[in-house]
C-alpha cells in the first residue's frame, strides 16, 4: 500500500482545521500538545498522505496508538469529519501484520477462531432460560430481532448476555454468530473487520447489541438502521420494571457512557431514560468522557488509560452511588478495576443486568 | 527558509529542554506537523521546535535564548487564527502557551479576572458565570480559542454591537519583550495615565511586539436573562436594510448576526435546528438584561424586522433554544466546508450604514467571478465574512475565489472600510495592508516593531515586518 492510498481522500479533505474538536479530546486535555489532538492527528495523516512523513515514523506511530479511538471529536465537528474511519485507516497501515502490538495479537486470533464460538454455544444454553414472568418487556409485534453477543462480553461477562436475552423476550440468539470484527477494525485490520461485520449483517432482522463498540462498528458496515442498542430495543418494548429499592429508598444509579455508543451511534439519552425508571438517576460529571478502556487501549497503554480515567474517580467519590451502569463490556472491565482500586462501594453492572435485577425484584414477593 | 533550520536543529531541542524541561520541547518533524498551520487555508511553515513553557520566567528565558541567536519565535494559543497569524512562515520556535492555563483570580468587587494567556475563552466565561459575572467577548471560536490569542488579535464576538470587542475588556497585561525583559502595563486601576497606552498597543499586536503572559480582564455583572430571535428575508440586502432600521429606531441589541442562504443550509445540515432552508437570508437577533426589558426589546425588534420586509420573525421561547441558535451561528464557518472542502474567508468591515452596499457588491463580485461565495457576519458591527468554498484540488476554482476576494478587499477599502474587522492581518492580509493604511503608516508600524523587537524575532512576516 502506498502512502497516498491509506486514507479516503474525501474523508481526509473534510477537515478545515477549525480546532473545535480540541477541547473534547481526552489526549489533548491530558497533554495540551496539539500533536495529540484530533486536528493534529489529521494534519499528521495529511503529511503521511502527501509522503512528507513516513507512516512508520516513531512519532507518527506514537500518535496512532496514543489516540483512544473514542470518537469524542466527531459529534462536535461542524464539518462532519469521520475521524473514526481515519484513525482505523491509520492503524490499518501502521499495525498490519508483524507490526501489530504483541499484546493484542492473541486477542484478535482468539476472536477470529472457533474457540469463542464454541464457548458462546455453551453460554447460549444458559441464555435460553425463560424470562421472569414479571418481565418488563414483551417483544414488539412482528419484530425480527437478533441479539448480537460481543466476544469480549461472552468471555468476560457471560451474565450480561444472559440478562440481555432474558429481558428482551422473543429475541433470537443465533447459535453460529462469530465476532463482529470491531476488535479487528479498531486494531489495524479494517478488511477483516468489515468482512466479519458483513457476515452478521447478511442475516435478516434488526441486530440488537449490548456493546457500544460492536454496535457502532456493525452500523458503520451495515447501516445505522440495521442496528440498535439494548436500551433502544428495551424502550421500544414499552414498559419497564419499577424502581430497585435499597433500605426502602430508590437506588442511586449513575451511568458511564460508552464512547462509541454515544459518539458513533448517537445513543446517550436512552440508557438514562431506562435508568430513571429503575431508580434515582444521578448524572456523573463527565459521564460522556472516555473511561480509558477504549477497546484494547487499557491493555496496550495502561498508564495513559489510568491518566484518562483519573478525573472520574474524584467525581465518583463524592456521589455515593449504589450502582454505576455501563453499556459496553470494555468499560465494565475498566470501571470495575477503577472502583476497586479507589475502594468505592458502587457496584458496576451492565444496563441489562440492572434491568434483570429490577425485574427479579418485581417478581419477588 | 533560513539556514538556521539545519544549523540550529541538532542542539536546539536540548538547549530548549534545559529551559522548559525535555517533555515540553519537541523537535521531531512528525510531531511538529500540527504546528505548521492554524485555521487558515493555504498557509503553512515548518517550525524547528515547539516549546510549551509553564510560566513567565520560562517564556522570558526562551525569548532571551532565541533573541541572542536570531531565531524566530511564533507565539501560539489554540491556533484558530484565520489570518495565518500563528503560522511559522519563517520557521523558528513555536511558543505554545496552552500549558499556562490557570485562572489566577476572579474579583467580584473590582469586576476583574486575572488569567494566564492559555485559558480558553469559554473556560473563563464559565468560571465567572459561577460568580454571576459575565465576560462578553465571545468569538465564534470561544470553545477553543485562548484569551492570549483573543487579546493578541483583539477578537470580536457575537455580542459586539452592545458590548464591543476584546479591547474594551483588557485592563492590564504582563508581557515579555523579545529580549526577555518582563513589563507590566495597566492593571486593576480604573484610572491610570502614566505612560503611553501600551495595553491598547499590545492588544491586537498579533504576537509581533511581545508575548502576553498574564492578562487582567474586565468583567460585567451577568444579565438576568438573554433571549434570541430569528427573522428570515428574501436576500442579504433586505436583511442588512433591516439592521439599519433597528439601529435607526434607537435600539442597540446585544446580537445582530446574519447568514445568507448557503450558510443557512450548511448550518442546518450540521445542527438540524429546523431552520428555513428556502429563505434567502436570516438575521439572528437577541438582547440581554432584566426579563421585562428583554422581552420588550426583542418583541420590538421582531416587529421592526417584519416592517422592514422579513418574511417571518419569531422569538425563541426557551433559553436552550437561544443557546442552540447562537451555537449554530458559531459553527457557520466550519459547517460551510460541507459545500466544497476548502474554505477561504474574508473579514471585511464597513461603517454599519454602508453594510447593504457592501453586501450588494460582494454578491455582484461573486456572481461575475463564478465562484461559490457564502456570506455571514456580524451585521450589527458592519463586519461581513464572505467565504469562498472550493475543492482544494481544483486550481481553477481556487483562483476564481482568490480573484473575487481581491475585488472584495478593494470594494471594502473604497467604501472607507477595512480589510480585517477582527481576524487580524497575520501573513494572510499583510500584502493588502498598505492599500488601506498608506506608506507613512506602514513605516510607522515598522518603527514601533523595531522599538519592541530590534532583532526581529517575534512573529516575522506578520505585522510590522
Ligand atoms: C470557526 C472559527 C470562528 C471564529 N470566529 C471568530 C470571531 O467571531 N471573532 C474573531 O475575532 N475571531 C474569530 N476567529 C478567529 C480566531 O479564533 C481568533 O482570532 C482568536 O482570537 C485566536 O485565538 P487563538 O488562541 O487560537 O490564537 P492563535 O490562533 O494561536 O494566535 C493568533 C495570533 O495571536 C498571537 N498570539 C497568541 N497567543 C499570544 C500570546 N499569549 N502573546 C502574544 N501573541 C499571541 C499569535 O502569534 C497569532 O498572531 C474564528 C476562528 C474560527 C476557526
Ligand atoms: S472540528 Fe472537525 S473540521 Fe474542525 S479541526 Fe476538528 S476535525 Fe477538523
Ligand atoms: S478519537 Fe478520542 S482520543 Fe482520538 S483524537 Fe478523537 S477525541 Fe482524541
Amino acid at each position: 500500500m502506498s502512502a497516498g492510498d491509506i486514507f479516503d481522500a474525501e474523508e481526509l479533505g473534510t477537515c478545515i482545521s477549525c480546532g473545535f474538536c480540541l477541547p473534547s479530546c481526552p489526549t489533548y486535555k491530558l497533554t495540551g500538545d496539539e500533536a495529540s489532538s484530533p486536528r493534529g492527528r489529521i494534519a499528521l495523516m495529511r503529511a503521511i498522505d502527501h509522503g512528507e512523513v513516513d507512516v512508520f515514523d516513531v512519532a507518527a506511530r506514537e500518535q496512532g496508538s496514543f489516540c483512544l479511538g473514542c470518537r469524542a471529536c466527531e459529534p462536535v465537528c461542524p464539518a462532519g469529519v469521520p475521524y473514526g474511519n481515519l484513525i482505523e485507516d491509520l492503524r490499518n497501515a501502521q499495525w498490519k501484520g508483524r507490526r501489530r502490538p504483541l499484546r493484542i495479537r492473541p486477542l484478535l486470533s482468539f476472536a477470529d477462531r472457533g474457540r469463542l464460538i464454541r464457548l458462546a454455544g455453551r453460554l447460549r444454553r444458559h441464555a435460553r432460560f425463560s424470562p421472569p414472568s414479571a418481565s418488563p418487556a414483551t417483544a414488539p409485534e412482528g419484530s425480527d430481532e437478533i441479539l448480537m453477543l460481543g466476544c469480549f462480553e461472552r468471555s468476560l461477562f457471560p451474565a450480561v448476555s444472559r440478562a440481555a436475552a432474558a429481558t428482551l423476550p422473543g429475541i433470537e440468539v443465533p447459535q453460529d454468530q462469530g465476532c463482529c470484527g470491531a476488535l479487528h477494525a479498531h486494531n489495524g485490520d479494517v478488511e477483516r473487520g468489515e468482512e466479519l461485520a458483513r457476515r452478521l449483517a447478511d442475516r435478516p432482522g434488526r441486530i440488537v447489541s449490548t456493546a457500544g463498540g460492536c454496535a457502532a462498528h456493525i452500523a458503520a458496515v451495515a447501516g445505522r438502521d440495521r442496528v440498535v442498542d439494548y436500551s433502544e430495543a428495551l424502550l421500544d418494548r414499552g414498559s419497564l420494571p419499577g424502581p430497585i429499592l435499597i433500605d426502602g429508598r430508590p437506588a442511586r444509579i449513575g451511568l458511564q457512557d460508552s464512547c462509541h455508543l454515544r459518539n458513533g451511534m448517537g445513543v446517550s439519552a436512552e440508557p438514562r431514560k431506562v435508568i430513571s425508571a429503575l431508580g434515582a438517576y444521578v448524572e456523573v460529571p463527565g459521564a460522556g468522557d472516555c473511561c480509558g478502556a477504549a477497546g484494547t487501549y487499557a491493555l496496550l497503554r495502561r498508564k495513559d488509560s489510568r491518566r484518562v480515567v483519573a478525573p472520574k474517580i474524584a467525581a465518583l467519590a463524592v456521589l455515593d452511588l449504589d450502582f454505576l451502569v455501563v453499556v459496553n463490556p470494555g468499560c465494565q472491565r475498566q470501571m470495575i478495576g477503577v472502583l476497586r482500586r479507589a475502594r468505592l462501594r458502587a457496584r458496576v453492572v451492565h444496563l441489562a443486568e440492572l434491568v434483570a435485577l429490577a425485574a427479579a425484584e418485581a417478581e419477588a414477593p | 527558509m533560513s539556514t538556521l533550520a539545519t544549523d540550529a536543529a541538532p542542539s536546539l531541542g536540548a538547549d530548549l529542554g534545559r529551559i522548559v524541561g525535555a517533555p515540553n520541547v519537541e523537535t521531531r518533524p512528525a510531531a511538529l506537523v500540527p504546528y505548521r498551520t492554524d485555521a487558515t487555508f493555504g498557509f503553512s511553515g515548518i517550525p524547528w521546535a515547539v516549546v510549551r513553557p509553564g510560566d513567565t520566567e520560562e517564556v522570558s528565558r526562551v525569548l532571551r535564548f532565541a533573541n541572542d541567536r536570531g531565531i524566530p519565535v511564533v507565539p501560539r494559543g489554540a491556533g484558530t487564527s484565520l489570518a495565518a497569524g500563528a503560522v511559522p512562515t519563517h520557521g523558528g520556535i513555536v511558543l505554545a502557551l496552552t500549558r499556562m492555563n490557570r485562572i489566577a483570580s476572579i474579583n467580584p468587587i473590582d469586576l476583574t479576572a486575572v488569567v494566564q494567556p492559555g485559558v480558553t475563552t469559554q473556560d473563563l466565561a464559565r468560571a465567572v458565570a459561577e460568580h454571576r459575572l459575565y465576560y462578553p467577548p465571545d468569538p465564534g471560536s470561544q470553545r477553543v480559542s485562548t484569551l492570549g490569542g483573543n487579546v493578541a488579535t483583539n477578537a470580536g464576538g457575537l455580542h459586539g454591537l452592545k458590548y464591543g470587542n476584546t479591547a474594551g475588556y483588557v485592563l492590564g497585561v504582563e508581557a515579555v519583550l523579545a529580549d526577555g525583559q518582563v513589563i507590566r502595563a495597566g492593571g486593576q486601576l480604573l484610572k491610570d495615565v502614566a505612560g503611553f497606552d501600551l495595553v491598547r498597543l499590545l492588544t491586537g499586536s498579533e504576537g509581533a511586539l511581545a508575548v502576553l503572559t498574564e492578562l487582567t480582564l474586565a468583567l460585567r455583572p451577568a444579565p438576568a436573562t438573554r433571549t434570541t430571535g430569528l427573522a428570515y428575508f428574501a436576500d442579504l440586502k433586505a436583511a442588512s436594510n433591516a439592521v439599519r432600521g433597528v439601529v435607526a429606531a434607537g435600539i442597540l441589541p446585544a446580537t445582530l448576526e446574519f447568514l445568507d442562504a448557503k450558510c443557512i443550509r450548511a448550518v442546518e445540515d450540521y445542527a438540524q435546528l429546523g431552520l428555513d432552508t428556502d429563505a434567502g437570508a436570516m438575521l439572528l437577533f437577541g438582547d440581554d438584561g432584566s426579563a421585562a426589558e428583554v422581552e420588550r426589546t426583542v418583541a420590538e425588534i421582531a416587529d421592526l424586522m417584519r416592517e422592514f420586509g422579513a418574511t417571518s420573525a419569531q422569538v425563541a421561547t426557551a433559553a436552550a433554544e437561544s443557546e442552540a441558535l447562537l451555537s449554530a451561528r458559531r459553527c457557520a464557518l466550519p459547517a460551510l466546508s460541507r459545500l466544497g472542502g476548502a474554505t477561504m474567508l474574508e473579514d471585511v468591515g464597513v461603517p454599519r450604514s454602508l453594510l447593504p452596499e457592501l453586501v450588494r457588491r460582494i454578491d455582484e463580485i461573486a456572481d461575475e467571478s463564478g465562484a461559490t461565495v457564502a456570506t455571514f457576519g456580524h451585521a450589527g458591527d458592519g463586519n461581513a465574512h464572505p467565504v469562498g468554498c472550493f475543492d482544494p484540488g481544483d486550481h481553477e476554482q481556487r483562483s476564481r475565489v482568490a480573484a473575487a476576494f481581491d475585488d472584495i478587499f478593494a470594494a471594502a477599502v473604497e467604501l472607507g472600510g477595512t480589510i480585517t474587522g477582527e481576524h487580524g492581518v497575520g501573513a494572510a492580509k499583510l500584502p493588502y495592508l498598505e492599500a488601506q493604511l498608506g506608506s507613512a503608516q506602514m513605516a510607522l508600524l515598522a518603527r514601533i516593531k523595531q522599538a519592541f523587537d530590534p532583532v526581529g524575532i517575534l512573529n516575522p512576516g506578520k505585522l510590522g515586518s
